[in-house]
């Protein structure tokens, strides 16, 4: 499938807007990768509406999440820790070759007592490294690995191509039936593009590589299908969208959609790759119809590398023309992504900056007998940003202007502002001005070199009209909130509280969020930052649609009209006499036994879209060894409506340690001879730890906007500010990433070479 | 120092230890054995009682076994295979299922299944479930078992300490072993202590400021 490019706001809709309505661009995610669309919606800003900021309890406040003692105290149950009379454990079998066929003798498996199924996955073609081709279920999860252990796997291995270049190499493997390199970009005419490259006064280039990096979510992919026969499925998966399962999984055990219910209560992780039931969930559901038990399928921690999506890596090589001022007049690339036998996401080049530069970019991709890449966090941007941010130093370097500067020249006019207060909100923070190695490294005898580096980020964010949320009161007083929708962690469950808490005047802890069950109004899937722009406004809209409702009952109570009356803390009054009251309880007594129940829909104007940060980071490289510590990193962001400055900060971060993370230790490495996965472990491959933090920082602008989605933006600059600031400190640009020691010490002896 | 870095080791293998008292636990040998029968044959014996993992001496285990585990402050017979893992008994054999000690790597990579041994820090997935016959496990489940939360694991809530949430556990209980050592412990003694330890929602920021405030919050009580 095609990637949209991420559309920006400065791009016209497509036609003038109807009388009474306008056009807002919407988030669509579609298997997780943000597509924007423009979309006509009435232009009544009518109906709930967010309210003074410096007036609200809870909502852009700072709030403790109201899971957090569960997750705290081991009681949050994960699809993973469910345990259901007569569930048996499952395991997948993976395929040893990244391409040929295989022929399966499930008969002593099926022979082992305690192994209580063996099935085959797929018709025994292989066409990508560790393909699942079998499972077994057991008593235990120890005979369920006996049992894929005794299947007697026999395979007809054929030529692969597990690394781009074997996979570009003349006779290769096929991968592709459209070939195993393909250009995905139409334009074949750089002619303009190398007109002003050849009148450029300085010309900048480079070959940039990417590897491929792995979610590494800690909680793996997996379900536990509760299917015993019958007309009935409870699917309880990890998954990023409670609404990706159930027809999915009614296609596999023969039922209608209405017959499954998909629940996610907690889930650990997903990062973009976690949509949809899966092989693997395919696969527990052949079983459960098979033994019509409850099916416990999560996939083994090395299995979850081979088999379950990763970031498309790339190569990008750029040159950039400049005049005698620094403006970039001309971008010539080309761009490979490295998905798999999937395509990858787009790797948006020129990212951000190039502003009336003429570009031309060649767009490919190269297949590999290797799992199809997936969305993660960010799709295409981190790669993006990577080349382009170095390039922009490099820049920087070679027409001695600052590095803030070349920013300033080459950002588009109505994005400066915007990007400028940010980095130099940024440089203020890390030191720059401090900073005495500002466009040449430090040349001095210290071992040590200090560097700082900046790069900056864009996305979308913005919500849809996907969510569907009730608010409940019931006549005791107590309130609930329910919606479909899925927690990643990212406080979704705390923010539907404390919206409605706030509207109705209540305490958080009196409102009982209800979420992560496909029974319960519809939502999105959390992808592209979508959830909270389009779940937040129908949160709101039903609190809102619950308080009126409220009202028409109280009102008579009161001797007012609804209109005239007001929440306030626990109690409902007459706006202009709050002396005139009725404590909460009272009020809700009056509900009778069936309580009451209000709907909400999405409200575009309580949502708004396109976020910007930007990102510093400063390194000590020990030219001696190499080696690099990231001693701060500090990022500016906006992001309109804080739902929950705590959560907000905390998702900032760690996007923050996932870009250091990707920027200075991430990689999976192939053996191209043997076709083997060589690191598919948490002590190969390696992702930062505790030791690796840096002090942080971070801040959120004041942005009068409604509510928009910011984790992708929180992901995307901080490797390449890291990759900066080692540049910075000691000069040596390290083209691909991890920028790890050697390459570093490298660089410094061809530094010393060139004198 | 370093148990919290490095946890199980010193129990699923004991040095050898000198005279005629020394108890040998279950050998390695005899484990690898005993999980061939099973994965060869098939042949599951009768269910063997043993009460401490002592009187296995060094013969040979196969088939299941039943063990009496003290968990939580609570004894709890299990039956096992030899090679079943203390996480994967705790998850999948205990009654009620205590799934809040989370498998991740399988392979003692990510602290996230850690558990105290005798209020060592260990990691559950590192450790058979039959060398654990003996030692008071406790699990996270057991830090606050009538639902009123240690103060570290407040602090977790106060600090933000979770995002998915799926490392919390670990990390709270590789922490709450460091802080029982020492409430004073500085950030550089935290991070030591929970460097076996990893969060991908990077959380750990977070982390740090709820031990370090936990650590303020014991030593103004005087300890717990």
């Amino acid at each position: 499938m095609a990637l949209e490019p991420l559309k920006f706001q400065d791009e016209k809709p497509p036609r003038p807007a109807a009388p009474g309505k306008k056009w807002i661009r919407v988030t669509k995610a579609v298997n997780g990768i943000d597509t924007e669309v423009w979309e006509e919606v009435s232009d009544d800003a009518g109906g709930p509406q967010w309210g003074p900021r410096d007036q609200m309890r809870l909502v852009s406040r700072a709030i403790p999440r109201v899971d957090g003692p569960d997750k705290v105290s081991g009681r949050a149950m994960y699809s993973s820790d469910m345990r259901l009379p007569g569930m048996v454990y499952a395991r997948v079998l993976r395929s040893r070759v990244p391409c040929g066929t295989v022929k399966l003798d499930l008969e002593a498996a099926k022979a082992i007592p305690g192994v209580l199924a063996v099935i085959a996955l797929n018709n025994g073609n292989i066409d990508w490294l560790g393909r699942p081709i079998a499972a077994v279920a057991a008593t235990t999860p120890e005979l369920a690995e006996d049992g894929l252990r005794a299947i007697v796997a026999t395979y007809e291995e054929q030529p692969f191509a597990v690394t781009p270049e074997q996979s570009a190499a003349e006779n290769a493997p096929k991968v592709n039936s459209r070939g195993n390199v393909r250009t995905l970009s139409k334009n074949t005419d750089s002619s303009e593009v190398d007109a002003a490259l050849g009148k450029a006064a300085k010309r900048v280039q480079g070959t940039w590589k990417i590897p491929v990096q792995h979610h590494a979510s800690l909680e793996t992919h997996g379900v536990v299908v509760d299917y015993r026969g019958g007309a009935e499925a409870t699917i309880y998966a990890s998954t990023q969208g409670t609404f990706t399962i159930p027809g999915d999984a009614a296609g596999r055990l023969g039922l209608q959609g209405g017959q499954v219910t998909a629940v996610v209560e907690h889930m650990g992780g997903g990062f973009g790759s976690k949509f949809g039931m899966g092989i693997e969930g395919d696969a527990a559901c052949q079983l459960a119809k098979e033994l019509g038990r409850p099916v416990h399928l999560m996939l083994d921690r090395a299995t979850e590398f081979h088999a379950a999506g990763n970031r498309s890596g790339g190569e990008h090589t750029l040159e950039a023309g400049l005049d005698d001022k620094g403006q970039i007049v001309a971008i010539k690339g080309r761009v490979t992504r490295h998905g798999g036998v999937g395509q990858g996401s787009g790797h948006p080049i020129p990212y951000i900056y190039g502003r009336d530069a003429k570009v031309f970019v060649e767009d490919r991709c190269i297949h590999t007998h290797t799992d199809s890449s997936r969305a993660m966090r960010g799709p295409g941007h981190p790669q993006a940003s990577f080349s382009m941010e170095a390039l922009m130093d490099e820049c920087a370097y070679a027409s001695g202007l600052d590095l803030l500067e070349i920013r300033r020249i080459n950002l588009a006019d109505n994005r400066r502002e915007l990007y400028m207060r940010q980095l130099e909100r940024c440089a203020a923070l890390i030191g720059w001005d401090k900073h005495p190695f500002k466009n040449a490294p430090d040349l001095s005898k210290s071992e040590l070199k200090v560097g700082i580096g900046f790069a900056i980020a864009r996305w979308g964010g913005g919500g849809n009209g996907q969510c569907k949320v009730e608010v409940r009161i019931a006549q005791d007083g107590s309130v609930e909130v329910l919606s479909g929708t899925q927690d990643l962690g990212t406080g979704t469950r705390t923010y539907c509280a404390s919206i409605v808490a706030e509207e109705l005047g209540l305490e958080l802890g009196a409102v009982r969020p209800r979420i992560g069950r496909s029974t319960f109004g519809s939502a999105n899937a959390s992808g592209g930052s979508t959830t909270s722009p389009s779940l937040s406004p129908s949160v709101k809209h039903a609190a809102h649609n619950a308080r009126l409702a409220l009202f028409e009952k109280v009102a008579p109570l009161l001797g007012v009209k609804p209109d005239e009356l007001a929440v306030g803390l626990g109690e409902i009054h007459v706006a202009a006499k709050p002396s005139q009251k009725i404590a909460w309880k009272d009020a809700c007594a009056a509900l009778g036994p069936a309580g009451l129940s209000a709907q909400g829909e999405w409200q575009a104007h309580l949502a708004s879209s396109d976020v910007g940060g930007a990102q510093a980071a400063k390194v000590q490289v020990d030219t001696l060894t190499g080696e690099i510590k990231v001693l701060d990193m500090v990022a500016v962001q906006n992001c309109g409506l804080l739902l929950n400055r705590m959560a907000v900060k905390s998702q900032l971060q760690g996007g923050m340690v996932q870009a250091l993370s990707y920027g200075l230790f991430e990689e999976r490495v192939l053996d191209p001879d043997l076709g083997l996965f060589l690191n598919a472990n948490f002590e190969d491959y390696k992702i930062a730890g505790v030791r690796e933090i840096p002090r942080m920082q971070v801040e959120f602008e004041d942005d009068p906007r409604g509510v928009i989605g910011m984790a992708e933006a929180a992901v995307i600059p901080g490797h390449s500010a890291i990759a900066n600031a080692v540049r910075n400190a000691c000069g040596v640009r390290v083209f691909d990433m991890p920028v790890t020691a050697d390459k570093v010490l490298v660089g410094l002896e061809a530094l010393r070479k060139k004198g | 120092m370093s148990d919290a870095a490095s946890p199980p080791e010193a129990k699923s293998s004991p040095e050898p230890r000198s005279g005629s008292e020394a108890k040998p636990a279950l050998t390695r040998r005899a484990f690898f054995k005993g999980a061939g029968v099973v994965a060869a044959g098939g042949v599951i014996g009768e269910a063997v009682h043993a009460s401490n993992a002592r009187a296995f001496g060094p013969a040979m285990l196969e088939g299941q076994v039943e063990v009496e585990l003290e968990i939580n402050g609570a004894k709890q017979k299990v039956t096992v295979e030899p090679r079943t893992t203390l996480l994967n008994a705790l998850r999948n054999h205990c009654n009620p299922p205590l799934t809040g000690t989370k498998l991740v790597c399988d392979r003692g990579s990510c602290g996230a299944c850690t558990v105290h041994l005798d209020g060592k820090p260990v990691y559950s997935c590192m450790t058979l479930a039959v060398d654990a016959v003996g030692h008071k496990v406790k699990t996270i489940e057991g830090l606050a078992p009538q639902g009123q939360l240690t103060v570290l694991q407040q602090k977790f809530c106060d600090h933000d300490g979770s995002q998915c949430g799926f490392c919390t556990p670990g990390f709270v209980m590789a922490i709450t072993a460091c802080l029982e050592r020492n409430p004073a412990a500085s950030l550089d003694e935290i991070q030591n202590a929970c460097s076996g330890n990893l969060c991908r929602c990077g959380t750990q920021p977070q982390i740090f400021e709820a031990a370090l405030a936990a650590g303020r919050a014991l030593q103004s009580k005087g300890g717990k």
